[in-house]
């Protein structure tokens, strides 16, 4: 049995992505499964702040294993064997969870948009990742938009979380997102909202309205919050603050990827 | 009697009444008793007399479309039953029925006017106790007619400046009291069903493009690209089904 790859996607930026597949995966970490996380988004990656590893720290990236100068094996990062100075973070202290980041440094970004990401290339690692680390769930974290490399985890995925915030802006490249989604034959497609506003929490039929619009299971509506705003991504917010409303939502995820087939 | 003198004076058309003038009503009333479901008087009935309840209920009913009994009010001690009609000489507009034992005064039609001949202060304290009843009615009616014009307006202001019913509402004015807090909670449910309204039509807002959609959607899978992801994807979902 291999492990499932989760993409999280959203079309436009800043939507909460990478707050979401970082405590996803703790909180599929925090489970006893053991979880790896790599950062897509190449041209602007972030989700390594939430797992506090700053430049200094950071090794081998997911650009050299692209360009063939390291292995995938050299990339993984244990967040579990690295906590100490996070309060919510210390929890994955002795978890298996491993981040694959992507590199920040200037030049390696642009060279590597210069280049294009070879979807073999791209797929050869996810699936190493996967064996060598003996993953059961690989998390994605993707650039926002349907640009060539987030195609690719969208096509390589098992179960697609698209987060879209309730605005109408958000909608309409989220349809087009879902179309693809269907057309590339993801298995499990969910839709989850984040930055909801009072009057969309527990409104079924809000769900239901998003439902329509989409024709895909809505099942989480992650709520507007000063506290995640104040947090600013320096730690993982679940588990620092595990009965926050915002917390709860991202946990009535879980079991959705744990039960994907 | 003494009793029954308190009695009368306890009841809204009598209260303005003297001692003396009470005494002069309650010898000209026949004392009545009626058993539960006695018909007090029937809808058509041509108004001869009116009662004053003394102890126990009676129901005032009408008939709806289908031929069901509707209950329209319930009147207690106090209160009194065919006054109005007694002076207007329009025959019965509603049936009344004992809902218990019934202890009432009638007062016939002659006996009464017999009695506002005779006796000036008996006139004067039933027109008083009558002009009492309009002026409160009146100040309802026109608070009513206020709160239904800022309803309609869709101004409900008034329902946070407002007590809805005042627990001081003296008993002739009950009933005018109890109009407005049924008003009062009328418009508090339409304006609750508004804030609904306005909460889904919100709600609905919520609209996709369409064409717009399939547009791009064909703008992103008609590239050779696209073609090529589509096909490895397979591949690989393939691969994965098997082993
Ligand atoms: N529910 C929320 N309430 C308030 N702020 C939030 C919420 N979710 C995320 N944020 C904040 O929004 C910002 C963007 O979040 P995040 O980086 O997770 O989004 P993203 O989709 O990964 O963005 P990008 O597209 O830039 O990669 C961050 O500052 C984060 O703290
Ligand atoms: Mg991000």
């Amino acid at each position: 049995m291999t492990g499932k790859i989760v993409s999280i996607h959203s079309f436009r930026g800043g939507t909460g992505k990478s707050n979401a597949a970082s405590n996803l995966a703790a909180q599929v970490a925090l489970t006893g499964r053991r979880v790896g996380v790599v950062d897509t988004d190449i041209q602007s990656p972030g989700i390594h702040v939430l797992f506090g590893l700053d430049e200094q720290k950071m090794g081998k990236t997911l650009n050299d294993f692209l360009h063939g100068k390291a292995a995938i094996r050299e990339v993984g990062y244990p967040v579990g064997q690295n906590t100490g100075g996070g309060e919510g973070r210390d929890k994955l202290a002795g978890k298996e969870l491993y981040l694959f980041p992507s590199s920040i440094k200037g030049r390696e970004i642009s060279q590597i948009l210069k280049d294009g990401v070879d979807f073999n290339r791209l797929n050869e690692g996810l699936q190493t990742a996967i064996s060598e680390f003996n993953l059961d769930y690989l998390f994605i974290d993707t650039h926002p938009g349907l640009n060539e490399e987030t195609l690719l985890s969208i096509a390589t995925s098992d179960i697609l979380i698209i987060i879209l915030r309730p605005d109408n802006q958000d909608f309409q490249g989220t349809s087009v997102t879902v179309d693809i989604a269907r057309s590339l034959d993801v298995p499990n497609l969910f839709l989850a909202v984040n930055k909801a506003l009072p009057k969309h929490m527990n409104r079924p039929e809000f769900n239901k309205e998003i439902e329509r619009l989409f024709n895909a299971a809505v099942i989480s509506v992650m709520p507007l919050s000063f506290d995640m705003a104040e947090n600013a991504s320096q730690d993982l917010f679940s588990l620092r603050f595990p009965d926050h409303e915002w917390s709860k939502a991202l946990k009535d995820i879980v079991p959705y990827i744990l039960n994907a087939k | 009697m003494a009793d029954i003198l308190k009695k009368i004076r306890e009841t809204s058309f009598f209260k303005e009444l003297s001692d003396d003038a009470s005494s002069a009503v309650a010898a000209r009333a026949l004392a009545r008793r009626f058993r539960p479901g006695d018909a007090v008087m029937r809808k058509g009935d041509p108004a001869d007399s009116f009662f004053v309840v003394l102890d126990g209920h009676l129901k005032i009913v009408t008939t709806d479309a289908k031929g069901d009994e509707i209950i329209i009010n319930k009147v207690g001690p106090g209160e009194s039953v065919g006054e109005i009609a007694l002076m207007d000489e329009l025959p019965r507009s509603a049936g009344v029925v004992a809902l218990d034992d019934v202890d009432a005064l009638e007062l016939t039609k002659d006996a009464f006017f017999d009695l506002l001949d005779d006796r000036l202060d008996v006139s004067l304290g039933i027109l008083r106790g009558l002009s009492h009843r309009l002026r409160f009615s009146t100040k309802y009616i026109e608070t009513a007619i206020d709160w239904s014009q800022k309803t309609a307006e869709g101004d409900y202001s008034f329902l946070e400046q407002t007590q809805p019913l005042s627990a001081a509402a003296a008993s002739d004015d009950a009933k005018a009291a109890q109009l407005l807090s049924a008003f009062f909670s009328m418009a508090r449910k339409v304006k609750e069903r508004e804030d609904g309204l306005k909460q889904e039509l919100e709600r609905l807002t919520f609209e996709i493009d369409q064409e717009r959609r399939k547009k791009e959607f064909d703008q992103i899978t008609g590239t050779e690209f696209y073609a090529k992801l589509k096909e490895q994807a397979q591949e690989l979902r393939r691969k994965r089904a098997s082993g």
